[in-house]
């Protein structure tokens, strides 16, 4: 057995640092060259999101007829993408609010990083919605409430409306909690950088920040109140996707656990892709004492924790389909597990359920290899478990005379590679420009920070 | 940590004499009232007793609950309390016989026992493999069981840190967290299914386990956090600060709004989706009466709490908690009325035998206390995050 | 640093965060009140050791959240209610279960975007980079890892000497002053800057001729004609589809038009006179009609009263008038029948007035007749 010492607060970094170190670590990588493996990984993703971006130019000009959906299974690979990427958008939150909230003292060094991944997500989730989905993206002002000479107003009982204001709303709140903590750690590399033109972008960005306690002593108040509004809109946003399902009457949509159940599973695909990417980049700036392996092994219980729920949530609806007795509801689940997509639905069910349960065993919550594996799995079941919802219920409606069947075509897949194009662009620009890890923060919870009473 | 920190003692107290007496006294006349409702109406009184069966789940599995959430996310504020928990725990073994009286009244309790209606009744049929008495028992029989061991190995293993203050305790809890967790969420939504859905057999609400599991955990908490601030006012547990009653109060302030979340969802769904097959159930909540009962529940369970609770200072405010925590109670014992009773009776129906089960429940948990606080010390001396635990600062 | 700038403020450094917690309190013990702790992170129970009041943010964003959700509501119920009302669902136009995420979010999004934005601007009055504390040694060491205390020039109690000594008392390293700088002070009026205007007159000629040109040029471009590209048939228009090179479609033959009733005295005036009889009363509203449509379609020949002063003035050949003998003594069926068959010059009225205002007008010439030839029963 391993001898935990639980009479000691457990140590945030594996060795022990000064803050100066903790600034050298984290902003050396941004006085640096760009190594040849960032370039070498930016060549691809920008490769990939001009792929994306040259395929949506297409499909805008020719018409979303190109794209393989249909009558009736309307909805396809770009609502799969946008709730598969408004999911991914949920750890960050729940990482930087909800943990902040329960004082989980490890979350400092992965919430800067988190949160960045939010927006990131969250605006890819747009573009899929917005320009691919609707086709019209110049169109999209009318998805917004102002007066206008048409006289036409938007229906506030259509969830399709409440999903304009979750995710426009998430991303503006997301972004200013991002960059209220950002504003410290900006005015700490402002006083750190010799060279005149960063000093300038980091003196108009950290708008003067000072290190005023008296302004800590409001900031850190305002932290908290948004931490605080951040938590139940994290809980809103995947709440409000999930009810766009939810409030129809198509058996395998139509469930009541469907808020919680869309919630657990954003955290858990969250918990995967932000997992898998600081497995890379602690590698790539070695910050391996600062993103420690207690950092990983506790995402992997959140994720343990999370999968867990998810697969709580098929074992409810697998049973009340089978107790309520209707026979839409019982065929419905019959046909994921037997029918035609019977491969999208194992592939979900084992990697969100039966991959992740390896968590259990501390050896492979440990491994770097097999974490990094299990997290990719599970950000393919994810995807798969949203495609699963769509197409099985659309594809077979109650009507077998109108049931069809899709398939995606190759511009199915350029759209798709787009999110994946724009959002480790991102993520690389943003490792490369901006401190991936709150120097702030992490300063305020090692030992010794804190003045003894 | 510093060397001139007093370490925390452990405390042998008694509640105040008085206390006892009020709890039994609590205890014998909820006993007399549920047996003269048993007598004058067996019906009415075994619906009654499902609600005084769930308070009880809802209470001690809950407080279960609290401890495995201790050990497995490494929480150190709760441990100068803890022992309050595990002695709130100690209900679990009262749990199956607090279901015994409703036993031998399945069939005034459960349409789904009635062979002739379920004879001509197609759903009910497809539901049978589910819905019938020798299932029914076992898993009644299973939960109580399954409850009843991880109560005992949970307490087994922190009163044995007392005395030995041996780490390994708290690894062997932490492991039994984590089987725990598993085994609570099943047994607890099959049991909501079996003692709270089943009243109305054809109806059926994919979220009712975690609605029911909201209103679990809130009840434990508030449970705690009234005898937590009750024993702080009279000494008894020095160690708790206005730190970690900040705690209590951001979980009954979280657990009520996620409370709100989970029973808004399951309207909303319903409410807008419009299928006959679910509407009635929120329709027999909205008719003859039963409409104020609802607003009343809204009110009760969450406006009210949440504003109180909102700014911060109200979360460590003692006597605010101890208010907010016994109104909450109330509200989870409106809520259980609002589950159950609707299936009895066409309108709201209240007099003295709607107090009974309270009554009880409530002597109850006071003589448990009353009886754990004789034999044991409020406070884990030997666990090893007690020092830890009260440091704690927010 | 310029000796003649203006002292701001005496600056020391500390090594850890008890030492400078401590420094705070004594320097609060000492009575100073402009003076300011600045720590590379938040240290805790520095607001108490500062004397400084619980922040009262909050405040803020109970105002703000609790305006979201007013506005929210109240837009929502305009809509719903009075603006754009729409039965949806067949839910009842104020479906407020429906209206619930809409107004939480609105509450979340004004109360954190408002509220942070107070704190900013009014709170910390940023943005400022001019604050004579930037970019000094002071500034560098507590952005990175050093406390400092900053005791300002404008406290009632200060002296720079004995703030030194003060601070050397509670362990301060790196005493220094720190000036306002020059430039800083000396802003001026800077509205009317040229370089400001030029900056201005450049901004209104790229979003002018940017919104010029995105509303009548770019707006027509591909895809967004997509409106405009149809590939639909169009009245009219020619068409490769059809062999008769037309897009507009004949209607088969045989096809009669909704209502329509066919007329079975072409040419018979006289079996006409005979056989037809006004199907409509002469009630008021009839004749209202009639008159309406006579003095529309009838009354430009045969003048507003029939007397067949027509109102061209020549311009075409004036018609008899209706009020003789001979048109009084004629059988309504006659009068309809000139109408919709046409006599002499005058032609078919068919295709302008429907069959019922004929006969409505039928009625009215009779008024008119009537009228013309009163008799002393009439009057009485």
């Amino acid at each position: 057995m391993t001898s935990l010492d639980y009479t000691i607060d457990p140590p945030i970094t594996t060795r022990a640092v000064t803050p100066a170190e903790i600034d050298s670590a984290i902003a050396a990588p941004l006085d640096r060259f760009p190594s040849k493996r960032w370039w070498i990984a930016f060549g691809v993703t920008s490769t990939m999101l001009a792929g994306g971006l040259a395929t949506i130019a297409y499909m805008l000009y020719e018409g979303i007829g190109l794209l393989g959906f249909n009558q009736p299974v309307a909805w396809a690979f770009d609502i799969t993408n946008f709730v598969f990427w408004v999911g991914i958008g949920h750890a960050g939150t729940l990482i930087s609010a909800i943990l902040f909230l329960m004082r989980q003292r490890w979350r400092n060094a992965i919430a800067r990083f988190a949160e960045a991944m939010t927006i990131f997500a969250v605006l890819c989730a747009a573009i899929f919605v917005t320009v691919a989905h609707l086709g019209r993206p110049w169109l999209a002002g009318y998805l917004f409430p102002y007066p206008n000479q048409h006289a036409l107003w938007v229906n506030f009982i259509s969830p399709l409306v409440w999903d304009v204001f979750a995710v426009n709303t998430y991303l503006t709140v997301s972004l200013v909690f991002w960059y209220l903590g950002l504003i410290p750690d900006l005015a700490t590399l402002r006083d750190r950088t010799t060279n005149a033109v960063k000093k300038l972008v980091y003196s108009v960005l950290s708008l003067g920040w000072r290190f005023s306690n008296r302004h800590w002593s409001h900031y850190e108040r305002m932290y908290l109140i948004l931490a605080g509004f951040a938590t139940p809109l994290v809980l809103s946003v995947h709440t409000i996707v999930s009810f766009d399902f939810a409030v129809s009457v198509n058996p395998g949509w139509h469930t009541t656990i469907f808020p919680p159940y869309f919630v657990a599973g954003a955290v858990f695909s969250g918990f995967a892709m932000v997992q898998n990417v600081l497995i890379i980049v602690r590698k790539m700036f070695k910050l391996e004492h600062i993103i420690t392996m207690k950092h990983l092994e506790n995402m992997n219980k959140v994720m343990l924790l999370t999968g867990s729920m998810v697969g709580y949530a098929y074992a409810m609806e697998m049973f009340v389909a089978w107790y309520s007795g209707s026979q839409f509801e019982r065929f419905v689940f019959l046909n994921r597990a037997l029918g035609p997509y019977a491969w999208a639905y194992w592939t979900m069910v084992s990697c969100n359920v039966v991959f992740v349960q390896l968590f259990w065993f501390k050896r492979l919550r440990l491994s770097i290899p097999i974490m990094f594996a299990v997290g990719v799995l599970v950000n393919v079941g994810m995807w798969f478990e949203r495609y699963v919802i769509i197409v099985t219920t659309l594809s077979r409606d109650f009507l077998p005379s109108s049931w069809g069947h899709f398939s995606p075509t190759i511009f199915d897949f350029g759209i798709m590679m787009l999110g994946f194009g724009l959002f480790f662009t991102l993520v690389l620009l943003f490792v490369r420009f901006l401190p991936s890890i709150a120097m702030a923060e992490i300063k305020a919870v090692m030992d010794g920070a804190q003045a003894k009473h | 940590m510093s060397a001139s920190m007093k370490l925390p003692e452990a405390v042998r107290a008694e509640l105040p004499a008085n206390v006892t007496y009020a709890g039994w006294a609590a205890f014998w006349v909820g006993v007399v009232l549920v047996a003269l409702g048993y007598l004058i109406d067996p019906t009415r009184a075994s619906f009654e007793n499902v609600i005084g069966y769930l308070l009880v789940v809802s209470i001690a599995v809950g407080a279960i609950f609290l401890l495995a959430l201790e050990y497995i996310a490494g929480a150190v504020w709760s441990v100068p309390m803890r022992r309050v928990t595990e002695f709130v725990a100690g209900l679990t073994p009262l749990v199956p016989l607090a279901a015994i009286p409703a036993l031998f009244h399945l069939h005034d309790l459960f349409h789904w026992t009635h062979t002739e209606a379920v004879a001509s009744d197609p759903l009910l049929i497809a539901k049978e493999p589910y819905l019938n008495l020798p299932f029914f028992t076992g898993r009644f029989v299973a939960f109580s069981a399954l409850w009843i061991l991880f109560y005992w190995l949970f307490t087994r293993h922190s009163l044995k840190q007392d005395t030995t203050r041996d780490q390994k305790y708290t690894t062997y809890n932490v492991r039994l967290a984590a089987a725990f967790l598993p085994v609570f969420g099943v047994t607890l939504t099959f049991n909501a299914i079996d003692w709270g859905m089943s009243l109305e057999p054809h109806w059926f609400s994919t979220i009712y386990g975690v609605y029911f599991f909201s209103g679990t955990v809130l009840a434990a908490v508030a449970t705690v956090t009234y005898i937590v601030v009750r024993l702080h006012e009279a000494g008894m547990l020095p160690n708790i600060k206005r730190d970690q009653l900040y705690s209590l109060g951001a979980m009954l302030f979280a657990f009520v709004n996620f409370w709100a979340y989970i029973a808004f969802s399951q309207f909303l769904l319903i409410w807008y989706a419009n299928l006959p097959e679910e509407t009635f159930w929120f329709l027999h909540r909205w008719q003859n009466g039963w409409e104020y009962v609802s607003i009343l529940l809204i009110i009760l369970h969450f406006a009210v709490p949440y504003l109180v609770l909102l700014p911060q200072e109200a979360k460590m405010n003692p006597r605010r908690l101890k208010f907010m925590a016994i109104w909450i109670l109330v509200a989870h014992i409106v809520d259980l009325y609002w589950l159950v009773m609707p299936t009895y009776s066409k309108t709201p129906v209240l007099d003295w035998s709607t107090f009974g089960w309270p009554l009880l429940v409530a002597g109850l948990v006071v003589s448990m206390l009353s009886y754990k606080m004789k034999r044991h010390s409020l406070v884990p001396v030997g666990d090893p995050k007690l020092e830890r635990g009260v440091q704690f600062r927010i | 640093m310029s000796t003649s700038s203006p002292l701001y403020a005496i600056t020391a450094l500390f090594d850890s965060p008890d030492a400078v917690l401590h420094a705070a309190e004594e320097t609060a013990k000492a009575g100073y009140t402009k003076f300011d702790v600045h720590t590379p992170y938040p240290v805790h129970g520095m607001d108490h050791a500062m004397r400084l009041k619980t922040s009262r943010i909050g405040i803020f964003a109970f105002v703000f959240g609790s305006l979201g959700v007013l506005s929210a509501v109240a837009l929502i119920t305009w809509v719903a209610l009075h603006e754009y009302p729409l039965v949806i669902g067949g839910k009842p136009f104020w479906a407020w279960p429906a209206f619930v995420p809409v107004s939480f979010e609105l509450t979340v999004l004004l109360a954190s975007v408002l509220s942070t934005v107070t704190m900013i601007v009014f709170y910390f009055k940023f943005p400022n980079n001019a604050h004579p504390l930037h970019d000094t040694p002071y500034m560098k060491a507590v952005s990175s890892d050093k406390f400092g205390i900053a005791i300002q020039a404008n406290d009632p109690k200060f002296d720079e000497k004995s703030v030194r000594e003060f601070l050397k008392s509670v362990h301060g390293s790196a005493i220094e002053p720190v000036a306002y700088d020059v430039e800083d002070l000396d802003h001026g009026q800077q509205l009317l800057d040229a370089r400001f205007l030029a900056v201005l007159a450049v901004v209104m000629f790229v979003v002018a001729s940017g919104t010029y040109f995105t509303l009548n040029y770019a707006m027509y471009l591909p895809p967004f004609d997509f409106m405009m590209e149809q590939n639909k048939l169009k009245a009219q228009k020619p068409s490769e589809l059809f062999r008769d090179g037309k897009g507009m479609r004949p209607p088969v033959e045989g096809t009669i038009a909704r209502g329509f009733i066919p007329y079975a005295f072409h040419g018979k005036a006289d079996e006409a006179g005979k056989m037809l009889v006004n199907p409509l009363l002469a009630t008021a509203p009839v004749i209202d009609r009639g008159k309406a449509k006579y003095l529309t379609f009838c009354s430009p020949c045969h003048g507003n009263f029939g007397a067949g002063d027509s109102r061209l003035r020549g311009q075409f050949p004036n018609p008899p008038t209706l009020n003789s003998d001979k048109v009084r003594n004629w059988s309504d069926g006659s009068i309809f029948h000139v109408i919709t068959d046409g006599q002499n010059v005058m032609p078919s009225y068919a295709s302008q007035i429907s069959r019922d205002d004929r006969w409505a007008i039928v009625h009215y010439i009779r008024v008119l007749q009537r009228a013309q030839n009163a008799k002393e029963a009439d009057l009485r």
